[in-house]
């Protein structure tokens, strides 16, 4: 195993157990635990601008239950990891929605959901719609539709999972 | 229905006279009436017992400078007011035209429903309508420092301003728009 990064293969991060030891304690990278940790915790600002919100709400009522994913919503961006830019962001919204993101705490992370975040959709050539959130926060993942399903957003989210995975805290 | 409707603009004819002009249209009867006589007209179709109109509905600005095939050849504002009787089943449109095309300005009604508030608020943000006497007359929809009319004829679709976030300055800051307006629907006319 390398790290994806550096390439170095002591500072691996994709194996999450390196030794078992019949002691009782295995080995492990801090990486590869730090990861497995904020993997397995991505909760979301409650953050829903349009229709899509509705989406992410399906995703994660009791048919979805993005529990099971440790995805809870949180009330709060301060006690967030990740927003989910759920529908169309208006120029009025935009200064808002930037004070959310900067009041969550890192590391954070960004998905942009449906054709209205990604790049206005719609109502692209509007005069009051911002063309793409990623004019405003930087996005990490983009999951298209209009709006697209639950099974997308929960697709999207095991792709930024992925994303996280792949992330050296420690081996920089 | 249109019963209804035609008995209706009689009382109205009866009750008001000349002063405005009544008749049936999509089923629905309607009135014109001059800025002048606006707010008396309003206050009877209230309080008067052949009308008792209870609610206001909706009051919606119109811009007629792209109306119809021909040019129009009246004044470009319209406010347009929508009233329904409770006691009555009875409902009825109120057609004001502002008299000046630059700067159009309209009495308010807000005195006499309160529902109509919140509603010339959104006239006035969309259409640029000003009503006289309203207490609270500022943008309801648009954004803060918002330039122009949306709904206005003249006004591009694409607006004037897209935001961005400045990460120097840290905060969203507007631009000069940069894409193009464009038609993506063919302008058709009711028969």
């Amino acid at each position: 195993m390398h790290c994806l990064e550096c390439g170095d293969a002591a500072r691996a991060s994709d194996g999450l157990l390196t030794g078992l030891f019949e002691q009782g304690f295995v080995t492990t990278s801090a990486d590869a635990l730090i990861n497995y940790v904020r993997t397995g915790s991505m909760w979301p600002v409650t953050f829903g601008l349009a229709c899509c919100a509705i989406e992410m709400i399906h995703a994660g009522c009791s048919r979805y239950d993005l529990d099971r994913f440790g995805v809870i919503f949180r009330p709060s961006p301060r006690q967030s990891d990740l927003m989910i830019i759920a529908g169309t962001l208006t120029n009025k919204m935009a200064p808002a929605l930037r004070r959310v993101y900067d009041q969550m705490a890192e590391p954070r992370w960004v998905i942009s959901m449906g054709s209205c975040a990604n790049g206005g959709g719609y109502y692209h050539s509007s005069y009051s719609v911002v063309r793409g959130c990623d004019r405003i926060v930087p996005v990490d993942v983009y999951i298209p539709g209009c709006p697209p399903t639950s099974e997308a957003l929960i697709y999207g989210l095991l792709q930024l999972q992925n994303k996280i995975r792949r992330e050296c805290t420690i081996a920089r | 229905m249109p019963k209804l409707a035609e008995s209706l603009v009689q009382t109205l004819r009866d009750a008001f006279g000349e002063r405005v002009s009544a008749r049936v249209c999509l089923g629905e009867a309607s009135i014109d009436v001059a800025v002048g006589d606006y707010l008396e007209v309003m206050e009877r179709l209230r309080d008067a017992p052949d009308f008792r109109f209870e609610q206001l509905i909706d009051v919606c600005g119109i811009d007629y400078s792209a109306y119809g095939k021909t040019p129009w050849p009246g004044r470009r504002f319209a406010v347009v007011s929508h009233l329904l009787s409770i006691s009555k089943n009875r409902r009825v449109r109120v057609r004001c035209f502002a008299p000046d095309d630059v700067f159009p300005s309209i009495p308010s009604v807000s005195s006499i429903w309160n529902s109509a508030d919140w509603f010339e608020r959104e006239a006035f943000d969309l259409f640029g309508i000003v009503f006289t006497g309203h207490a609270n007359l500022r943008r309801i929809l648009t954004d803060y420092g918002f330039d122009g009319h949306p709904l206005r004829k003249d006004f591009p679709v694409s607006g004037k301003v897209e935001v961005r976030y400045d990460a120097e300055l840290a905060r969203v800051v507007g631009d000069p728009v940069s894409i193009q307006p464009r038609v993506t629907t063919p302008r058709v006319f009711p028969e």
